[in-house]
């Protein structure tokens, strides 16, 4: 796949920074796809070996899949794929990689979050709410939903059982879903984790998995079937992005209270490039009164990555950042009050973007407008001077 | 041999550490470009923001004799911008900027490494264009298309390659640090509008000598209203001298303003089935049907017959803003290519098909052309698998070349030493002598693409 590169140049863009966020940050022809397929060609070739130094140019892609959305017009390489393995090379040849990477994974597999949050503090978002032990959906916040954001993941549950959903909860038995240390290379421990996870689940009953986290909902769906060499995850997984649209498509709610604002999307880059996955939060917007919709320019398949993506925030921060004041200021420029998202880490990412350039708005999940419009939480979390306690 | 620790920290001090690289992994993605040339290794590679940091950098290259190498896109289909020696791999990327769109004058201004895509996106939000476009052209840049006298599958039969007419001034940093500004530029309170004022057209002098003369820091270049006007036609001829005959009629009897293209495609699986597709080019719609009618005439005269165009749509679509699928058969290789007379095409195509196709039994590459003004730009195309096909294929393709310059066709381009440059040496024609004379005055260390168009030796 390596020699399929034809060298074109098309995954560094128009602008040559406009669709790679690491080479936005890092600005080496060997921070673009084309520039890692001719370090991994010298590789496989002897010319060339893994380093330290190197780890910046491999570990820090976003793995946002935007060079490979060009790429798979032309030679249809799979970068991300290709990625992975360079990251798992370095760890196979017990190459330091970056702190940081290795950090969140002792975390998670220490503490089993990677937050090192005990179970009360990483579960106190469900103040509140009660769950249906054996119900059969699970609804799985995943780290970050749990951790930083209590109040959107309160809201969020309130929405999907005010529109009939009875959900489970593993309480304190959830952990990790386990992205950190296939994001990292290091899966030495993944079979296992995937393995000890899925017994976990149907020994619960568990048919259907509801998860707000692009992350957690590929790790299920598609990295647990391969790391176990299942055709298929034995459990159903959905992310809320496909709930949110069937509460909207079979009119769970009445959506009444009208949002009056300028609203923008973020596509997160595991929903819309890995998964094709665009169309949930627009068709929704279109059933919320007063909602008045624009996009970014770069949107869709074409969307710029939040920053939060291959676990950069975690390992090198301050690429991360410029990323998310990028796309932050795109959002500016569309003179839209609210931006929008379905992605905890995205969320993340931008709400601390909107602080580093200084502007005063929101990043707020799609289901807390459905859930303001839908008479179940107050209007006042859409204002730009509102603060969650959380 | 190349200090490069040294040259490491002088050129840091000149363009800061963060845009200088002396790592491997850091050198490897510039040992390539879109040719099958073997891979060649800088010592450095460092990205400059400003003329004056390339002035600084060609100050030390001087200073410390190591030989430095322009990189745009890094698309050259030759080997015309490889590191042939160790030496400072200068990577333009940074120096992209649209200087500024004077639609009064029609004239834009544009740092080297600004894409046409980016270029032409820019221009339409104002309702212009430049009209021409390059194969491959999201990816690249004014510069390096000018700066090899590039054209592609939509340049206009009226305005020709790249730098035909289309370059109104340019700003060069010579091999020594000197500034130079061309045409109406050079006269410091003129300003940008003319190409040829002021003695000789020096700004013809860089155009297609592949960067060995100076370093391109500016251009600006003709720009024109864009039109929604479209009309495009696809036909199949019955013979090449058929599509000889419509070369002449179009460039005779029609004018040259007509089309945008006409291009020719022949493919390997049906050597006799001559495609022409055909973009009309036209302000008002009145005009274009009228241009439309005299092509459907003349072509339906020929014993051409006209198709769905919808191959075309998807042929000018993938070259032209996607390349889709282009490398699912492996990549990409040119050869053979060069400009000629419109009789001569014949040439090309009996060697295409004869020596090609019929006598080393290679049917993977097809053949095809644009129709210039009064010329043709024809080439053969193939793809290949890397590295199972590559000996195979670099060998077969340089045989070709030869055959195809011992005739009547001018080298396309001419690289270094994987490129055609022992080809064209070996000539040692009055103008290749005035090249090696400007470039010994110009650059009497050899710091700039050595090795490029004119072997190292030949300047000693």
């Amino acid at each position: 796949m390596i020699y399929a590169c034809g060298r074109c140049n098309y995954c560094k863009g128009v602008d040559f920074n406009d669709r790679c966020p690491e080479i936005f940050t890092q600005v080496w022809e060997s921070s673009t796809a084309r520039g890692r397929m001719a370090i991994a060609r010298g590789i496989l070739e002897g010319k060339l070996d893994y380093t330290e130094e190197l780890a910046e140019r491999i570990f820090g892609c976003f793995m946002c899949a935007r060079c490979q959305e060009e790429c798979k017009k032309a030679a249809q390489i799979d970068v991300i794929s290709i990625t992975k393995a360079m990251r798992a090379d370095f760890v196979d040849r017990g190459i330091k990689i970056p702190e940081g990477g290795e950090k969140i994974v002792e975390t998670a597999l220490s503490s089993g979050n990677i937050f090192a949050d005990t179970p009360q503090i990483h579960n106190q978002w469900t103040e509140g709410l009660e769950f249906t032990e054996g119900s059969g959906t699970l609804f799985y916040p995943g780290c970050l939903a749990s951790h930083r954001f209590k109040e959107k993941t309160n809201i969020l549950v309130r929405l999907l059982q005010a529109a009939g959903y009875i959900l489970d909860f593993l309480g304190e038995e959830q952990t990790c879903c386990g992205t950190p240390l296939w994001v990292t290379g290091k899966l030495e421990n993944a079979k296992q984790w995937a393995q000890d996870y899925l017994e976990k689940l149907q020994a619960r009953g568990v048919k259907e998995i509801i998860t707000p986290c692009p992350s957690c909902f590929r790790a299920f769906d598609e990295e647990y079937p391969e790391l176990l060499g299942l055709e298929t995850f034995p459990i159903i997984v959905r992310h809320t992005s496909a709930v949110l649209e069937e509460i909207v498509e079979q009119k769970k709610l009445k959506f009444t209270v009208p949002i009056n604002k300028k609203v923008t999307y973020h596509d997160p880059c595991e929903l819309g490039r890995y998964r094709d996955i665009y169309d949930p939060a627009r068709k929704i917007f279109e059933a919320l009164p007063g909602v008045e919709y624009v996009e970014m320019a770069r949107n869709k398949e074409n969307a710029f990555c939040c920053g939060g993506g291959g676990a950069v925030k975690t390992m090198f921060e301050d690429y991360s950042d410029t990323v998310a004041k990028e796309r932050i200021q795109e959002f500016s420029s569309t003179g839209a009050d609210l931006m929008t998202t379905i992605c905890p880490a995205c969320e993340l990412n931008l709400t601390q973007g909107t602080y580093m350039v200084d502007i005063e708005a929101r990043v707020l999940d799609v289901a807390e407008l459905m859930a303001v419009s839908a008479g179940i939480v107050d209007e006042e979390i859409l204002e730009s001077d509102y603060f969650p306690e959380d | 041999m190349v200090d490069i620790k040294k040259v490491t920290k002088l050129l840091s001090e000149v363009v800061t550490p963060t845009r200088v690289s002396d790592k491997d992994f850091d050198l490897f993605p510039y040992s390539r470009d879109l040719s099958p040339a073997k891979q060649k290794l800088p010592t450095h590679v460092v990205i400059p923001e400003s003329r004056e940091e390339i002035q600084a950098i060609l100050r030390i290259a001087n200073e410390e004799n190591v030989p430095v190498y322009i990189r745009g896109g890094g698309t050259s289909h030759w080997d015309a911008y490889l590191a042939q020696e160790p030496g400072i791999m200068i990577d333009m990327g940074k120096m992209n900027k649209i200087v500024e769109i004077n639609e009064r004058d029609l004239v834009v201004s544009v740092q080297p490494a600004c894409t046409w895509a980016k270029l032409d996106r820019e221009l339409r939000k104002q309702g212009l264009t430049y009209l021409c476009s390059e194969a491959g052209g999201p990816a690249m840049t004014v510069g390096g298309s000018i700066m090899k006298a590039g054209s592609g599958p939509h340049g206009t039969a009226k305005f020709g390659f790249h730098g035909n007419q289309d370059v109104v001034t340019l700003e060069m940093v010579l091999p020594n640090g000197d500034i130079v500004q061309t045409g109406s530029a050079a006269w410091p309170s003129a300003g940008k509008f003319e190409r040829q004022c002021l003695g000789p057209d020096l700004a013809g002098m860089f155009i297609g000598a592949e960067g060995t003369l100076g370093i391109c820091t500016e251009l600006s270049i003709r720009i024109r209203p864009a039109t929604d006007i479209q009309e495009r036609l696809l036909a199949t001829m019955p013979s090449l001298d058929s599509v000889i005959e419509f070369g002449h009629f179009i460039n005779r009897h029609v004018g040259d303003e007509y089309l945008q293209g006409i291009y020719l495609w022949v493919d390997p699986t049906a050597p006799e089935v001559f495609t022409l597709m055909m973009d009309i080019f036209g302000y008002e719609e009145e005009i274009v049907n009228h241009r439309r009618d005299r092509i459907i005439a003349k072509v339906k005269e020929l014993g051409g017959e006209f198709g769905d165009r919808a191959p075309a749509d998807d042929y000018f679509g993938h070259i032209l803003t996607g390349l889709t699928d282009l490398f699912v058969a492996g990549v990409w290789h040119f050869f053979g290519s060069g400009t000629l007379r419109i009789d001569d095409i014949k040439f090309m195509y009996d060697i295409w098909k004869q020596e090609l196709v019929e006598k080393r039994g290679y049917k993977k590459a097809g053949f095809g052309g644009q129709i210039l003004p009064r010329r043709w730009l024809a080439f053969m195309v193939t793809n290949y698998r890397e590295p199972a096909e590559w000996e195979e294929l670099v060998e077969m393709a340089h045989g070709i070349d030869e055959l195809i310059l011992a005739g009547p066709v001018i080298p396309y381009g001419v690289g270094g030493r994987d490129g055609l440059r022992d080809i064209v040496a070996s000539r040692d024609t009055g103008y290749y002598r005035l090249l090696k004379t400007l470039k010994k005055t110009l650059d009497p260390k050899n710091i700039l693409q050595r090795g490029i168009f004119i072997p190292e030796e030949a300047l000693k």
